[in-house]
């Protein structure tokens, strides 16, 4: 008896020791380490906004927007943090700048898995750099860095639809959005690249509406297609609309089927081929 | 007398370094010695720890019962760990980024839980220190040797993420980035190994 009352004693007093200790360094490095974090983060909103004085944060589809002021409280930009989307080694998360025009400034890598030496060049300047001045409509324009085709088109992907959504909802942007009420009755075959090849769908419109889509050939991953069909044609007719969320597990290949569609209700508007 | 804590330290260092002679820590070992500066930091970060440990077990080895030593043993460990990982954190935020999970598994790393169950909590303070000292030296200067060898030949640098980066071979050099990822790991590793044998066995160290 006395000697469990001895052991429990000492584990009592070596975890009092311990919690004491550990309270007292953490009274000390706490304070350091949030001010450190709030430096690095004004000193990366500077290197997108060298003006940046004042900041205000909005939530926008469960990420988090910082809308960028200058002293006299004119809107300078946004800046999305940590927006996360499924690259090829796992989660990335990064954040972006966009200008009040809907251009982007920059973006920056905050953690990712991609390969070392591949897939990890979405982290280089010199990748980088080659969205600066874009807006969401030219983003398809940058290259797609072969070698690293699934790491750069997913990167492409999450841009171009955060930035088509920050623009719409904080800078006034006319989000581009494809009128389907235009296109007549009737059945179109569309093709549109896909991550590994060609994806050919037929789709039908009736009233003005798309009924109902059809993936003819394609030559993707069939256990990455599986997460993109028959899923993505059923968000495109529930929702009417073409500009649909395509972060999917399989996104190349969601976004091939989307131009895909988008080929055939064009050719259609043009009068052409059923 | 000064010649015991002499041989001490050069016994963590040569005789049984834990990576190269021991073979322990294995963990962080392979997973952060992509990068010299990394190496660099884990092997201080491990060796602060073991050296606290150390003394602090020792001077409790009266204190602590024998059926509950284990427990005790980890929360001092423990201890140390978290304020490392704190003070990194608050000022080396870098180096606390790169070296990520690894930090709070040195708790677990069986050099330093291995180093109090064998020695600390049985000799005097002194000699657990220097122990403790060389047993750090050591598990140190192996991290460096094989972070240095896997970045110059897999980034074709040196203390890269540090102001003083350099290019070895030039910037023109096409670094062999298999070496740099975790299969890279395990080769250069097996390789040094085999060449640390040859030395000790040239040295008649046993």
């Amino acid at each position: 008896m006395r000697n469990i009352l001895r052991l429990s004693l000492t584990l009592a007093v070596v975890g009092l020791v311990s919690a004491a200790l550990l309270t007292v360094v953490n009274n000390w490095t706490a304070p350091i380490i949030a001010e450190r974090q709030l430096q690095d983060y004004l000193r990366s909103v500077r290197e997108f906004f060298p003006g940046a004085e004042q900041t205000r944060q909005e939530e926008l589809e469960g990420a988090l927007f910082d809308l960028i002021y200058d002293g006299a409280g004119n809107l300078l930009g946004v800046i999305g943090k940590n927006i996360e989307y499924k690259g090829y080694g796992g989660p990335v998360k990064y954040n972006l700048a966009v200008d009040k025009e809907g251009k982007i400034v920059g973006y920056r890598i905050v953690s990712h898995s991609e390969t070392p030496g591949i897939g990890d060049i979405i982290t280089r300047p010199e990748y980088q750099g080659k969205f600066t001045g874009k807006g969401p409509a030219e983003i398809d324009g940058v290259d797609t860095q072969s070698g690293a085709t699934v790491s750069t088109s997913a990167i492409k992907g999450s841009i171009k639809r955060v930035t088509a959504a920050a623009g719409a909802a904080f800078l006034g942007m006319e989000e581009e959005r494809f009128d389907i009420s235009a296109v007549p009755d009737g059945i179109y075959q569309g093709t549109g690249k896909g991550l590994l090849g060609d994806i050919v769908v037929e789709v039908t419109v009736s009233g003005g509406k798309i009924a109902g889509i059809t993936v003819l050939e394609q030559s993707e991953t069939p256990t990455f297609f599986v997460n993109a069909y028959p899923a993505i044609p059923d968000l495109i007719v529930a929702e009417q609309k073409l500009e649909v969320d395509t972060r999917t597990g399989a996104t190349g290949s969601a976004e091939g089927i989307v131009k895909a569609v988008r080929d055939a209700l064009e050719k259609a508007l043009a009068g052409g081929e059923k | 007398m000064s010649n015991i804590y002499l041989q001490d330290i050069s016994r963590g260092i040569i005789k049984e370094n834990p990576v190269f002679r021991l073979v322990l820590g294995m963990c962080p070992t392979l997973a952060i010695t992509a990068l010299f500066r990394n190496g660099l930091g884990m092997g201080l970060s491990a060796a602060a720890v073991l050296i606290c440990s150390n003394v602090v077990i020792s001077s409790l080895r009266r204190f602590i019962p024998d059926r509950v030593r284990i427990p005790c043993y980890i929360v001092v460990i423990a201890t140390f760990v978290t304020i490392i990982d704190m003070i990194l954190k608050a000022f080396q935020p870098a180096l606390y980024e790169a070296l990520g999970v690894f930090i709070p598994l040195i708790v677990v790393n069986c050099i330093i839980l291995g180093r109090a169950e064998a020695f600390a909590g049985k000799k005097p303070v002194l000699r657990s220190l220097f122990d403790g000292i060389g047993i750090g030296i050591g598990f140190t200067l192996s991290l460096v040797i094989l972070s240095a060898v896997r970045e110059i030949i897999g980034s074709g640098t040196i203390l890269q993420e540090t102001p003083y980066v350099a290019h070895v071979f030039g910037t023109a050099f096409e670094p062999m980035a298999v070496i740099a990822q975790p299969a890279g790991a395990f080769i250069v590793l097996g390789l040094l190994l085999a060449l640390a044998n040859v030395i000790f066995k040239r040295l008649n160290v046993n």
